[in-house]
């Protein structure tokens, strides 16, 4: 087999090809396109790729912001106490102030036996912080009784004045006729809403008016997220005002648009975050009681649970606490993923002028 | 100007004697690398990061050539007598020189065009087996392999065996 020498072939093709004249007459028209071309998309492009101070200055800033509006929120996440969760019928040890609010320091809780907080080792400015921020205690609450024959709609009524009394109102209420006795009522839940610092005396006068056959309270301790919403909106706040500044020094369109967008984000993310705080206002300003009300033959079957129906409750409650945590994360998780998406174009941008100076 | 825009200046009258020696055809050739230019412009953004420029710009040549093969030389072959991949100037009147040109660019011409298209990145574009692989969008084993088989094919092609063994070598330098 006869290969042919490689000198060879290079010398033979390099000959053949140097006998071929280029005049490149026939190139010119497309040369001077690709200039023109060239020069307009230069004149767009100069902004990105060969950014001015002004220019250098605004993207610098608008990075410190970004940082800023994801980072202090996600620190005071991370310094925050655990949760506080009570359960039993011994309440937790605390003073009232105000219409709601329950003011309470970290010791209080701490000495209320089943509610022991995790966590909470309070050093510093975080320590400060706690004891001067008003504690925000969401409670609930279930209680089965049986009255008389007869009694239903007498205890309902009683429980309506009872938490009219307290300054609050029946969020909703049922009541069921039983199948042998089709005119009266055998069965009936109402679920009262009453301030806070209501909510302990309000148990105590339910008892009264029945037999109390299960009784479960529930209190958890929102300081940390209440806490944790109010710093948010106030990095968002101060970010916006910092964009609102920003965005009278824009001067080209594309910098308006950028900062508008940004702008737009940020008010959004306000409103998404002032709406849960306002929840979380409204879940620790009024505490719920439900109260289910039966006779005696007819005792409520869904107030006292055991075994694998208490399991499955909890598993429920359990799925349905995590969903809450997702949604409450997706917000800062969304917005960081945005940021990056901002960071990861600029970039893009820098390293292919960078690439092709390197051509 | 940008930078790609000068190389595309800089590497036209390369890039014609390259579409030439795979084509055989001059205004052929031409008409491939404007094209082909063209397309490289206007496609300048998709250059991927890891690919040498020059190995993306020969794709973009190598690909139009193709095109070209596929598509206008057999059309033209039908309406018309091809009269320029013989049609060298003057050949028969031509010197020594001219004749070995003409026994390259038949033995070219005898090549499938896969395998004429690796010899001429390789042995006149100059490119890496690496860069001939970006270029034609195979692996570099198969370079090498196309490489190794278009050489054989041409060491059986008579005449240009004979020159290579004889005065090709002094015809080509003196």
């Amino acid at each position: 087999m006869t290969m042919i020498d490689e000198d060879t072939l290079r010398s033979a093709l390099r000959t053949t090809a140097d006998g071929v004249v280029v005049s490149g007459e026939g190139a010119e028209r497309l040369f001077e396109q690709i200039r023109d071309d060239d020069r307009s998309e230069s004149r767009v492009t100069r902004l990105v790729r060969e950014p001015s101070r002004s220019r250098r200055v605004l993207m610098g800033a608008a990075a410190l912001v970004i940082a800023l509006a994801v980072g202090v929120p996600l620190a005071i996440h991370q310094n925050a106490p655990a949760r506080i969760v009570v359960h039993g019928e011994v309440p937790p040890r605390v003073t009232t102030s105000g219409t709601g609010f329950l003011s309470t320091g970290t010791q209080d809780l701490s000495a209320s036996g089943a509610a022991t907080p995790r966590g909470i080792t309070p050093t510093g400015a975080q320590s400060s912080l706690k004891t001067a921020t008003t504690q925000r205690i969401e409670s609930t609450g279930t209680i089965a009784i049986t009255v008389t024959k007869n009694h239903i709609e007498t205890a309902l009524n009683k429980l309506t004045a009872l938490a009219e009394r307290d300054h609050g109102y029946v969020e909703s209420s049922q009541a069921a006729t039983g199948a042998r006795v089709p005119r009266l009522f055998t069965t009936a839940y109402i679920v009262l809403e009453v301030p806070q610092a209501s909510f302990h005396h309000l148990v105590s006068q339910v008892q009264r008016i029945g037999h109390t056959t299960s009784l479960s309270t529930n209190s958890n301790n929102v300081t940390s997220e209440y806490v944790n919403y109010q710093a948010r909106i106030s990095a968002l706040k101060v970010s916006l005002n910092q964009y609102l500044a920003i965005m009278t020094r824009a001067t080209t369109i594309s910098a308006i648009l950028a900062v508008q967008a940004q702008i737009n984000q940020i008010q959004s993310q306000i409103e998404q975050e002032q709406g849960q705080l306002n929840v979380l206002n409204h879940q620790t300003t009024y505490a719920s009681l439900t109260v289910h009300v039966a006779t005696p033959n007819h005792r409520a079957s869904s107030t006292h649970r055991s075994g694998l129906s208490k399991a499955f409750h909890d598993s429920v409650s359990g799925f349905v606490t995590g969903f809450e945590w997702l949604i409450r994360l997706a917000g800062p998780v969304l917005f960081a993923l945005i940021a990056l998406s901002v960071l990861s174009l600029a970039v893009r941008y820098a390293w292919r002028g960078v690439r092709r100076r390197r051509i | 100007m940008s930078d790609l825009a000068a190389l595309l200046e800089e590497s036209y009258p390369q890039s014609v004697r390259t579409a030439y020696l795979i084509l055989g055809n001059q205004p052929d050739a031409e008409d491939a690398v404007q094209e082909a230019f063209l397309r490289a412009w206007k496609f300048r953004h998709s250059i991927a990061l890891e690919s040498s420029v020059r190995a993306w710009l020969y794709r973009v040549v190598v690909n139009t050539c193709n095109s070209k093969l596929r598509v206008d030389v057999p059309r033209r072959l039908r309406t018309a007598a091809d009269h320029d991949l013989d049609a060298t100037p003057d050949l028969e009147d031509a010197s020594d020189r001219f004749a070995v040109v003409n026994d390259i660019t038949e033995a070219l011409k005898a090549l499938p065009v896969h395998l004429r298209i690796v010899v001429v990145l390789r042995y006149y574009a100059d490119l890496s087996e690496r860069e001939i692989a970006i270029a034609i969008g195979r692996k570099p084993g198969t370079v090498k392999s196309r490489l190794s088989e278009a050489r054989r094919q041409l060491g059986e092609h008579a005449t240009l065996r004979d020159h290579a063994s004889h005065s090709f070598d002094d015809e080509v330098t003196g």
